[in-house]
């Protein structure tokens, strides 16, 4: 049995790396595609890549895309989600159902909505496109920071601050939000993962006029697959370094846990990461 | 004073209020009724819809759509249903290893994955060539560039993503209730049929549907693998929103609209459903 169990992992973990693998192969092959094997191996499609200014620019533009609205995310919803858990309970109704938001409402229906009301507008469309993604970042930030609420007891927490004089507000800032930091950087970096591979509303909104890193990718993959593969072996280098990052602020959240309670650490991490696939397809 | 500060609190939420109202609730409103209006968005008739549910144009993406994710929702599911299991009778820190990898994984969805699937399966795929050495030829039973390429992508996130929701109810099955049934007498077989299965089985209809949902909503990897040659709802409603000639933003909304009413027909059937299960269990 066992052994079973351990043949079904492998085979799983390769039936997962393989199209990675074949990837990074690729992004080393001088030409691959006459015969069954590469006809030779080379980094120039890498020196190509960083000399290319417009994947600088990609990668520039997606940063941006990602630091304005994950700031905006900081700034208007993590406040408001740690003010309803804690004195507006009957507001929470309105954020429960937010975690099923991206299966009932998908990008495409709420990117043709966004288009259809602002294409002819005065608003500019990456503020659009940037409103777009904050609505999809609530699943995340909902989960990170109501999971980290909840381990701390934000609320009685709370209460022995304003006992002991401090205002609410005073309370709220030095107090709270430095307790739930590791549920919001958690939150943060989910978000800034799946913010940063975004595709599907920035193809829609704004196309060609705002070339990403994925929409860079896929127009090179119909230049020059060896190159659109050393994109994606790169992007892929970013972004598992993002998740390491991830990992380790998880573990310092579980190490500083008195009491451990091992199905909220396993619930918080198996309910976060579907959330975090959904962007991505 | 109480009062006083609940109202204060209120008015923290409203930069909130207003973003969701700006991006999510005026957005779905204008589209719902452009989606009974004509061309200028203008009159009021279900010519939209009328016209989608006759016109194959529009319903084959609905079909082609539905039974792709039907396909790769059963598929991801019984490959899940096998990995959740061997997964949750690994030693704690394997458990941990892979889950990670699988959170990891998650990254390579869409652009990068269609085209290592181009890599791997294309004209000039690494396995077509390894089969035509072998004298076989792939292209005279699977195109990648169809619906069963398609499938077959979907595959590749549709498992992770069904072993994420499968695994809690699979490491939820206490070891002791194995050994309790069968000090009772009750054969493997009869553990499985009346206490295994009928734990797991909520969760298991759950994910289907979820899986299913996921396969709905996929866009990107469509988009990059078949573009438009196989229509699907998503990258039909996309290029009659934003497509360049035959842009038809009217029909797009109304596709739109019966799309998100699917899905939310399909999420509450869910629901109700899983209560009907439980309460079974009760």
């Amino acid at each position: 049995m066992r052994n079973v169990n351990r043949l079904i992992i492998s085979l799983f973990v390769a039936f997962m790396c393989l199209p990675i693998l074949i990837t990074l192969v690729y992004s080393f092959a001088t030409e691959w595609g006459k015969s069954i094997f590469p006809s030779g191996y080379t980094f120039k499609w890498y020196l190509q890549l960083y000399k290319d200014p417009q994947f600088i620019a990609a990668i520039l533009r997606s940063l941006l895309l990602t630091v304005v609205t994950l700031g905006a995310v900081l700034v208007i919803l993590v406040p408001s989600i740690a003010l309803v858990a804690i004195y507006l309970p009957k507001y929470d109704r309105f954020f429960k159902p937010t975690v099923l938001l991206p299966y009932a409402i998908p990008g495409v229906v709420l990117a043709t909505g966004l288009m259809r009301t602002y294409t002819n507008g005065f608003v500019p469309l990456f503020a659009v496109l940037s409103g777009g993604l904050f609505i999809y970042s609530l699943p995340f930030m909902y989960q990170s920071v109501r999971s980290s609420l909840q381990e701390i007891d934000g609320a009685r927490l709370m209460e022995a601050a304003e006992v002991l004089g401090a205002s609410k507000v005073y309370a709220f800032i030095r107090i709270l939000l430095p307790n739930i930091k590791i549920g919001i950087m958690v939150g943060s970096l989910l978000t800034f993962s799946a913010f940063f591979g975004e595709f599907q509303l920035t193809n829609m909104i704004l196309g060609g006029d705002f070339e990403t890193i994925r929409i860079y990718m896929l127009r090179v993959m119909k230049v020059n697959g060896h190159l659109s593969s050393s994109v994606v072996m790169t992007y892929l280098i970013l972004l598992i370094m993002v998740s390491a990052l991830i990992v380790k602020v998880t573990n310092i959240n579980r190490k500083r846990i008195i009491v451990p309670h091992d199905e909220a650490a396993l619930n918080s991490n198996v309910k976060r990461s579907p959330a975090n696939e959904l962007l991505n397809h | 004073m109480q009062q006083h500060w609940k109202r204060q609190a209120q008015a923290c939420l409203l930069p909130l209020a207003a973003v969701l109202l700006l991006f999510l609730t005026v957005p779905l409103v204008i589209m719902i009724r452009q989606s009974f209006g004509d061309q200028s968005g203008a009159g009021f008739s279900f010519a939209n819809f009328m016209q989608i549910l006759s016109q194959p144009f529009y319903y084959d993406a609905f079909r082609n759509s539905f039974f792709i994710s039907i396909y790769s929702a059963l598929a991801g599911l019984v490959l899940a249903l096998f990995v959740a299991a061997a997964l949750a009778r690994m030693n704690e820190k394997a458990q941990e290893r892979i889950i990670l990898f699988i959170n990891m994984t998650a990254n390579f969805a869409g652009v990068p994955l269609a085209f290592a699937y181009i890599i791997l399966l294309g004209n000039a795929g690494f396995v077509t060539l390894v089969l035509q050495h072998m004298g076989i030829s792939l292209q005279s039973f699977f195109n990648l560039y169809s619906w069963q390429g398609l499938a077959l992508t979907y595959v590749y996130f549709q498992v992770p993503l069904g072993v994420l929701f499968l695994y809690p109810a699979f490491k939820g099955m206490d070891q002791r209730w194995a050994e309790a049934a069968s000090l009772l007498g009750a054969s493997r077989f009869s553990f499985w049929a009346r206490i295994g299965i009928p734990h797991i089985l909520p969760s298991v209809l759950g994910t289907f549907i979820i899986l299913f949902a996921n396969g709905m909503g996929t866009y990107e990897t469509a988009y990059a693998l078949v573009g438009g040659t196989v229509s699907l709802v998503t990258t039909r409603i996309a290029s009659s929103v934003s497509g360049d000639i035959f842009a038809q933003p009217q029909i797009g909304s109304a596709m739109a609209v019966l799309f998100s009413i699917l899905m939310i027909a399909v999420l509450i059937a869910n629901q109700y459903l899983l209560r009907l299960f439980r309460r079974d269990l009760k």
